[in-house]
């Protein structure tokens, strides 16, 4: 394309530095935001002020900040389960199935220790904590673990496995909690059994401890890809499984491990939100969107290019707007899933951005050649 | 125990209409991950119109044509950028996902219109679909058409040498198959079950997709996978039919997707691979970029 004296060009990037690829996720969450303030106008409601409402809330308000905090502890969480199979070039986008495994499993060592039956006794913190903990990592790993062994195994396209053991697990939760199930309350109305007083997550300054864990993770993760053996084999088969293959590297090590270590950290998420957050300690009648809210990690991993320390800011701001969107809705009067019209927007803006991330358009200033030429005619 | 059959038969239609629009889509090369968003797209549409207009006609047609748009959109962005198609079709499926869930809002509930009327107790659709199958499979396998898409599917560099126009015919796939994609989501929310909620869909997408692998991309297999897993799919919802009061009929919804589950691994064994492995579309998956 040619304006004036200059020329639109477009070109392959070969590199793509780290403020280069900051710059255009930050410029695909501003595009998806503007885009997203069609849907306030057809809602006759001016964006600014609804931003204004969403960012307030979610940033400023002594009710909406701890929700906001809450809810990106549990993206965080989400967006490294996403990102580690990621760099192995893998898509998981069974969190949500990963977490509701991890979430049964802790509960189930709460049953195991009489916390349902014998709900208003004391149960020592110190020991049934660190184990659901475990207990959550495990199922979420073991759940994780059927993937990335059918894709380094049999080569099964962990895209559809993933997808369907998201169901799977959605019925098994329906099955555990409702309709007589083993963790129904007693009398309760298709919920679990909420867990006991004293085992409820510790909170430091009214934000539950897994905080730490989710940092701690994003730096120990950053290291691994770094720095470790094992971080650069999974960068290895990310780039090429063939190439990996050749240079010694296991082809069914790889794929187990990632999905076991995502598998993990969607654990870890379903205990955060489940038996951590101040006012759920249950697994309640709506935890399908919990596993919706999930599908966030992707949008976060792709934004944040796979880099863990990255994540955190983009999950911060990611949760602020989800649970923005949520108030606004009942404060504007606006109609149900603000808060999922965002995930589609974002993520559709993502998509076309991608685009930035291989090309470049370029002024270029036009050779006044052809002038010249015509001149000395 | 007729009306049992009558219903897996339609849901075999809808299970028919989107794995045949991405089978096509896979012949040319391109895989498109996010059928399920179409069909949210196409049913939610649908079922908007049908129910502002009062006309089942238009509720299709606008299930088609938004269909169509996101298959262009997922073509421009695949094709015509270059963009992985995996991540093009993700974002399809979360932009369906997200989107319908905040547009339909508004009109949870029935339709509130007259049942289509019925050929031989079954919907027309189910006609319809046979004849789209034999129709596809002619074309594939027997005329030009069906060889300039195969051909673009397995070697590009060859068929654009050879005069083929890839991107063309690329689009021409897309575009037809996002077509069928969203008229099968208007089929479910206008037909087979017509109450919106939120996200309805439940993973027929995704089944849609493992069912284009299992029938090794030739339709006429397709059309048995889909029977075989509608009939699945209606005997998850009504297990009393075939073993009354054995498990929760939570356990039963599991079923459909461990036999997909079940059914991927199998294919996947290198006995199957060695054996059917070869009809899998070489370059699907894989941006052709012009040299």
């Amino acid at each position: 394309m040619k304006i004036g004296s200059h020329e639109l060009k477009l070109e392959k990037r070969v590199t793509l530095s780290g403020t280069e690829a900051a710059l255009i996720s930050v410029l695909a969450i501003f595009f998806a935001l503007a885009l997203f303030s069609l849907l306030f106008l057809l809602a006759g409601i001016n964006p600014l002020i609804a931003y204004q409402k969403i960012f307030s809330y979610a940033f400023a308000n002594p009710f909406g900040l701890p929700l906001t905090i809450n809810r990106s502890i549990f993206l965080l969480l989400c967006t490294f389960a996403f990102i580690i199979p990621f760099r192995a070039g893998l898509w998981n986008i069974g969190t949500t199935g990963q977490l509701y495994a991890g979430s049964l499993c802790a509960f189930g060592v709460v049953v195991a220790f009489g916390g349902k039956t014998f709900n208003s006794a004391y149960y020592s913190p110190a020991l049934l904590i660190p184990l659901m903990l475990i207990a959550a990592c495990l199922g979420g790993a073991l759940y994780g673990a059927i993937a990335g062994y059918l894709r380094g195994r049999f080569n099964v396209n962990e895209i559809v496995v993933t997808m369907m053991l998201n169901f799977i697990s959605f019925w098994l939760v329906s099955f555990m909690i409702k309709e007589g199930g083993p963790f129904m309350k007693s009398g309760g109305e298709g919920e679990s059994f909420g867990l006991p007083a004293s085992i409820f997550a510790p909170l430091i300054k009214g934000v539950p401890f897994t905080i730490f864990i989710a940092v701690g993770l994003a730096v120990l993760l950053y290291y691994m890809f770094a720095k470790t053996k094992i971080g650069y084999q999974i960068k290895a088969y990310g780039l090429s499984p063939a190439a990996a293959r050749y240079a010694g590297i296991q082809t069914l090590m790889i794929p187990l491990l990632v999905f076991i270590m995502a598998g993990a950290m969607a654990g870890l998420a379903g205990y955060h939100y489940f038996a951590a957050v101040p006012g759920v300690y249950k697994i309640p009648k709506n935890y399908g969107y919990f596993g919706d809210l999930a599908f966030y990690g992707i949008i976060c991993g792709l934004i944040s290019q796979g880099n863990p320390i990255a994540a955190i800011p983009v999950a911060l701001l990611f949760g602020g707007l989800s649970v923005g969107g949520r108030f606004v809705q009942g404060e504007l009067h606006m109609s149900f899933g603000v808060d999922y019209a965002l995930l589609g927007v974002l993520m559709i803006s993502l998509v076309a951005f991608q685009f930035f991330y291989r090309y470049k358009i370029e002024w270029v200033k036009t050779k006044k050649e052809r002038l010249d030429v015509g001149i000395l005619r | 125990m007729w009306e049992f059959f009558a219903r897996s038969l339609e849901a075999s239609t809808i299970f028919t209409f989107a794995a045949l629009g991405e089978l096509i889509n896979q012949r040319s090369g391109v895989i498109n991950v996010g059928i399920e968003g179409v069909m949210l797209f196409g049913a939610t549409a649908g079922f908007i119109t049908a129910q502002t207009t009062g006309s089942y006609l238009l509720g299709f047609l606008v299930g088609i044509a938004i269909g169509a748009l996101l298959g262009l959109l997922h073509g421009f962005v695949s094709i015509t950028l270059g963009v992985d198609q995996v991540v093009s079709g993700m974002g399809i499926w979360i932009f369906g996902f997200g989107l319908t869930t905040y547009i339909g809002n508004p009109f949870t509930g029935p339709l509130g219109m007259e049942r289509i009327p019925t050929i031989f107790g079954l919907s027309p659709f189910f006609y319809i679909g046979i004849v789209l199958v034999v129709v596809s499979w002619f074309v594939l396998s027997k005329t030009n058409l069906g060889l300039q898409i195969r051909s673009v599917g397995e070697n590009p560099s060859v068929a654009e040498v050879s005069g083929i126009n890839v991107s063309r015919t690329r689009y021409l796939c897309v575009i037809f198959g996002g077509m069928l994609m969203g008229l099968a989501g208007a089929i479910y929310s206008l037909d087979y079950n017509p109450v919106w909620n939120y996200n309805f869909i439940m993973g027929w997408g995704f089944i849609a997709l493992a069912l284009v692998f299992f029938s090794m991309w030739n339709p006429l297999t397709l059309l048995a996978g889909s029977i075989l897993f509608g009939t699945l799919w209606q005997l998850s919802l009504n297990p009393q039919l075939v073993l009354p009061g054995v498990l929760s009929r939570y356990i039963w919804r599991t079923v459909p997707f461990a036999i997909t589950l079940g059914a991927l691994v199998f294919m996947s064994t290198k006995w199957f691979r060695t054996r059917w492995g070869a009809a899998k579309p070489e370059a699907l998956g894989q941006p052709y970029i012009k040299e």
